[in-house]
């Protein structure tokens, strides 16, 4: 690994010693230098963290694929069903639904989230307040989904929220609560993730917009380019790659996490809010077919290692490559 | 915009523009601070003063809600009655412990892998980053099972260790992009000057202590701020504060200030704490793709 420029008539013994036409070598550097060979060296170093992993990753994955091949009732009974669990999920409607849902909640969360995102960024860059407002906005993020679910549980409340006294005073909502609605439900719970997630894009797409050429921005200006055409055709290509990357985090997020959905509306009402993760939640927790629960949970795990493997080549990319140049 | 000093003129336009973005400004920071706002006083509030609302519609009585005379009593009644106090002891030690187990393991992990290639090493990165990116329903079963053979279920130890199965892939992820950064040069050189291998890596330590400080924050972040796996792993002797404050939730009777004001509690720590690392935020939340 470390070359201290050997010629030609110097031979290496082996580590440590050095002889130079036949004389051995007194090194300024001590022995202990290359006593390590580096590979094991760099293995020592990783062991520790790579054995903690797998005991919690690896070990957990081949239960899940052994544990979704069995029937696992309430009592320590536990009976081999081969792929039957797979085959009932064919046909549960519930599944297929968890996984619609899924997607719709996802989609909204993005769209709103990136378009009031991107344009709050937009407002934001090289604003007077720039600093102190952003870290205002970013103060929900630090917050705990589930203390977020509670305190939108409260201000939805129908008798006493006064989100939901707002909603009634503008002729928006009727006496049900928003979260209290199939029609609404949907849409209550995907204001609590743009409410925390927006400003996340918002930083992200800051992060790219200071990276974007100034010298372009003001050659385009004096070509006589309004300020819309140059966000068009300078900015947007050029946090491109930002937005990819919040796009698929955000995604992925949203694959993660349920405590907010658990503490709103826990699938309800009429189950137009059980997305997959939460069914899961259901079927593992609640009813305790934890067979089947690793069934589900492992269609779910194959889905995110495909997100994975994407986001991991959107990182890599020579597009985002960009990303990590300047400052 | 970054060109705004170059055409300094006002048009119309821009003027409408201006006006524009003062009342979007206005509009979205009370978005973000009016859940908070009402958060933090309910935690002062009187039962009855918090369910009281104005009648539908009039807005001109908006002022009801700062009508209240402050109470303490619902933090009292938390860390008196409710035993918050352990809750929030829990929270410190298992966020903490898996929070310092994780960047310790994660450093040394990263520093190998940046600095040594070998066959499959970006397929080792992969598993690595997707045991992070796996949803927590999905790795919470078989973990809640091999939890319970092990006898780990409402131990703090348990806790930690589940609280590491997001932090530690984390830690080596994102400390791998810091390593990456320092040149070799500088551990060379130190072994010139006579140090051991692992006494070059203690002389760039120093090069990466702010972003290893920030991350250590950053790990305590999210164990501090999660629900699933401290309500099921942690039930029993070892529940943090979001599972502690999800119980307040009865059926019968809702304890609204005090969970509001175990929200305050929960909350303020987190956003002082993301104050602190706050250059750092946007690399940690991406997980090391943008840089600020």
């Amino acid at each position: 690994m470390v070359s201290t420029g050997s010629g030609n008539a110097v031979s290496t013994a082996h580590d440590g010693e050095r002889y130079v036409e036949g004389a051995r070598v007194i090194e300024h550097m001590p022995a202990s230098l290359n006593a390590v060979p580096p590979s094991r060296y760099y293995l020592w170093l990783m062991a520790p963290a790579l054995i903690v992993l797998a005991a919690i990753s690896i070990y957990p994955f081949f239960w899940l694929i052994w544990m979704s091949l069995q029937n696992v009732g309430a009592g320590p009974e536990v009976e081999f069903v081969g792929l039957k669990n797979f085959i009932k999920l064919w046909s549960d409607d519930k599944f297929w639904m968890g996984w619609i849902l899924l997607f719709k909640y996802s989609f909204f969360c993005m769209f709103f989230e990136i378009t009031i995102g991107v344009f709050l960024a937009v407002v934001l860059n090289g604003h007077r307040f720039e600093n102190i407002l952003i870290t205002i906005f970013l103060m929900p993020m630090m917050m705990a989904p589930a203390i977020a679910g509670l305190v939108w549980y409260y201000l939805f409340n129908s008798t006493f929220g006064w989100y939901h006294w707002l909603f009634q005073s503008l002729g928006i909502l009727g006496e049900t609560s928003i979260i209290g609605s199939t029609e609404t439900a949907m849409a209550g719970i995907v204001m609590v993730d743009i409410w925390q997630w927006t400003p996340l894009i918002t930083l992200i797409t800051l992060a790219g917009m200071k990276r974007v050429p100034r010298d372009q921005l003001e050659a385009n200006m004096v070509d006589g380019a309004s300020a819309i055409r140059n966000f068009i055709a300078i900015t947007l290509p050029n946090i491109y790659p930002f937005l990819l990357i919040a796009i698929m985090l955000r995604f992925m997020d949203n694959f993660r996490f349920i405590d907010v959905i658990m503490r709103l509306t826990g699938g309800g009402p009429a189950e137009v809010t059980k997305v997959l993760p939460v069914y899961l939640f259901d079927v593992s927790f609640v009813y305790f077919k934890l067979g089947r629960g690793s069934a589900i949970a492992l269609t779910l795990l194959i889905v995110t290692i495909i997100f994975g493997k994407l986001l991991v080549k959107v990182f890599e990319s020579p597009a985002s490559k960009r990303i990590d140049q300047g400052n | 915009m970054a060109s705004r000093d170059v055409v300094a003129y006002k048009t119309p336009l821009s003027r409408i523009w201006n006006i524009f973005t003062v009342v979007f400004i206005a509009f979205y920071l009370l978005w973000t601070l009016l859940p908070l706002m009402i958060m933090f006083f309910s935690s002062f509030k009187d039962l009855l003063a918090a369910f009281q609302l104005p009648p539908v519609g009039a807005f001109s009585k908006i002022g009801l809600f700062f009508d209240f005379t402050p109470t303490t009593k619902h933090y009292y009644n938390l860390f008196v009655n409710l035993g918050f106090s352990t809750y929030f002891a829990n929270s410190i030690i298992s966020a903490g412990g898996s929070a310092i187990i994780s960047v310790v393991l994660g450093s040394m992990c990263a520093y190998a892998l940046s600095r040594y290639e070998f066959r499959g090493k970006p397929d080792l990165f992969f598993w690595i980053i997707s045991t992070r990116m796996a949803p927590v329903v999905a790795v919470l079963v078989p973990l809640y099972a091999i939890f319970r053979g092990a006898d780990l279920i409402g131990t703090k130890a348990g806790l930690i260790l589940a609280f590491t199965t997001f932090n530690l892939p984390f830690a080596i992820w994102i400390l791998k992009g810091f390593f990456d950064n320092v040149p070799y040069a500088i551990e060379e050189a130190s072994m010139v000057d006579g140090s051991t291998r692992f006494q070059a890596f203690r002389a760039i330590l120093p090069l990466v202590a702010p972003g290893i400080g920030a991350f250590v924050i950053l790990c305590i972040l999210f164990a501090w701020n999660d629900f699933l796996f401290s309500s099921i792993i942690g039930s029993g002797g070892a529940k943090t504060l979001p599972p502690a404050t999800v119980q307040l939730v009865q059926p019968q009777n809702i304890q609204w200030g005090s969970i509001m004001a175990a929200g305050v509690v929960t909350t303020l720590p987190m956003m002082f704490l993301g104050l602190l690392i706050r250059r750092y935020l946007v690399t940690g939340l991406t997980m090391g793709a943008v840089r600020e």
